[in-house]
């Protein structure tokens, strides 16, 4: 057994040629010029558009097809070298929604949704639940609400057409103002308006992240299983998460539309001291600050990354700053070089 | 040791003209016991079934040795860090049964910045930069592990314990994402049917 501990390890870190693929889809559309006015015609046939929806309406479109339709899919999450499958359930029942998103690998991780409550089973934590109308990971949050919102922070840019799961699948490309934030590129199944496969691209055009969809089925009936659901007992919700704290520091510079989605002080498992933070939301991303004393030498900022997800972690003024979310490490840096302390 | 053994040997591994007295000698002998093992993989070689055969027990030293001093390999720790280093980094905390995993690659977390630091040259990879052997062929890597291990400074502790605190807030990072509630009376107003826009 020891003796494979480093080939995966050596696995694990060795970073994916990712680049190479994303030449081969942007090159696809053009390759496939022929398909694409077939691809057109279903595409009108399906959304019954007088002439090609916009991207925007094509993210409508989006929410609306996971909120209504029944369907039974799966997808993987490919962050670095590592993939996790995970499948994703869908249907109507009663004028409720009912959801249910399971990681197939490894321990038991799974989230269900009965209309406003989520509840999420995890191996290491006693099961809770949220009052919440989307499940929150691994899909972006943002997809299923209020995608307008968003047009604040992000041009949408409908790109063109490819074929992603064997399907016709159109490409929408999220792309932020300003250079603060990374872009999501989104594939959606021309048919249905599903989900066919995301990707979070880097300011350089590097793939980060992407979350590719493996199986797609949509149904008249939602799935038994889920109707087993509403059977099943269920945590109470957990009241209201807005505790409030003021705190000894400010962040004074976030990227515009960043929004206080709560401050709080908690003690972490693993963290010996009380730990401060803060977290924001854009309305696509979160970020959290976490503040720390610490009786350290002062130490420069040191960037982890997984996948889209940055970890810097900075130390002066006797306090550890630690900036987490899919933003670029730059954008981290300045967020933490911007917190002053009372 | 007479080359008529060796002979005899070979003869028996040829033919089935088994002599017990021989059969005997392999078995107390070590050294007639190697020949005997030898000569059979020779064989396996020839006929092109070796694949048992490939000793693995020298790898497998090497590997307890690294997964027993995970810090061994990083560079003498530089107070100063003069370039921002970007490592790429897979999120650790996972079930009890792959904490050992979890520790060394802790380990190489950290070799992998400052790894990235000792180099001056502008392109970073760090995923790239960790090697599971030392650089410069060094024979006996047991030896080396040993003679290191006094010299792991306070500092890589401190190191190892930072990684986990940042594994730690990133699972918290990643709880507090689900913990959000967003249902509030504006959020109830329904979601807009683009299909109905559409016909306009």
């Amino acid at each position: 057994m020891n003796f494979f501990k480093p080939f995966l390890l050596l696995a694990l870190f060795s970073t994916p040629a990712f680049s190479q693929d994303e030449t081969k889809l942007e090159s696809e559309p053009v390759a496939a010029t022929q398909q694409q006015s077939q691809a057109e015609e279903q595409a009108v046939t399906a959304v019954e558009t007088v002439k090609a929806p916009t991207a925007l309406q094509w993210l409508q479109r989006l929410t609306h097809s996971m909120r209504t339709l029944n369907f039974d899919t799966s997808f993987v999450v490919v962050r670095n070298n590592r993939a996790e499958p995970y499948r994703w359930l869908h249907g109507i029942s009663n004028e409720q929604e009912l959801e249910l998103i399971t990681l197939l690998n490894g321990p038991r991780k799974e989230a269900i949704r009965l209309g406003d409550t989520v509840s999420y089973f995890e191996s290491d934590k006693s099961p809770y639940s949220v009052r919440s109308n989307s499940i929150r990971a691994p899909i972006p949050a943002a997809l299923f609400g209020d995608i307008e919102k968003l047009q604040a922070t992000y041009n949408f840019i409908g790109v063109g057409k490819s074929r992603i799961l064997g399907r016709p699948a159109q490409l929408v490309r999220l792309e932020s103002k300003d250079k603060q934030r990374f872009g999501y590129w989104l594939w959606l199944d021309i048919e249905s308006g599903l989900l066919l496969k995301v990707a979070v691209i880097s300011r350089a055009g590097e793939l980060l992240e992407q979350i590719q969809f493996t199986h797609l089925m949509i149904t008249e009936q939602s799935n038994d299983l889920l109707q087993q659901l509403t059977t099943a007992a269920l945590p109470e919700p957990l009241s209201g998460n807005t505790m409030e704290v003021e705190l000894p520091w400010q962040v004074n510079w976030l990227p515009a539309g960043f929004e206080l989605i709560k401050s709080s002080k908690r003690n972490i498992q693993k963290v010996d001291a009380e730990v401060e933070t803060l977290m924001f939301n854009d309305g696509l991303v979160d970020v959290s600050v976490y503040v720390l004393a610490s009786d350290e030498a002062p130490r420069k900022a040191t960037v982890n990354q997984t996948g889209a997800t940055v970890l810097l972690s900075t130390l002066r003024d006797g306090y550890e700053i630690t900036v987490v979310g899919k933003i670029p490490a730059q954008t981290a840096n300045s967020i933490a070089e911007s917190i002053s302390f009372n | 040791m007479s080359e008529n053994k060796f002979e005899a040997i070979s003869a028996l591994l040829d033919d089935n003209n088994v002599e017990q007295s021989l059969l005997n000698e392999v078995k107390d002998d070590d050294k007639l016991g190697d020949t005997w093992s030898r000569y059979h993989l020779i064989g396996d070689i020839m006929r092109g079934d070796s694949a048992d055969f490939i000793n693995t027990e020298l790898a497998n030293d090497i590997a307890v040795a690294i997964a027993a001093e995970p810090t061994v390999l990083a560079p003498v720790s530089r107070p100063t860090i003069t370039q921002r280093a970007k490592a790429k980094v897979i999120q650790l905390v996972k079930p009890v049964g792959q904490f050992a995993i979890a520790a060394s690659a802790a380990g190489l977390m950290v070799l992998g910045v400052q790894q990235a630091n000792v180099s001056d040259e502008g392109q970073i990879v760090p995923a790239q930069v960790w090697q599971p052997l030392p650089i410069g062929g060094i024979a006996d890597p047991v030896s080396y592990n040993y003679s290191t291990q006094k010299n792991v400074p306070n500092q890589k502790q401190a190191y190892i314990e930072h990684q986990q605190r940042l594994q730690a807030l990133l699972s918290d990072h990643n709880m507090q994402i689900k913990l959000q509630s967003d249902v509030t009376p504006e959020s109830d107003d329904g979601i807009p049917d683009p299909l109905s826009e559409n016909h306009e």
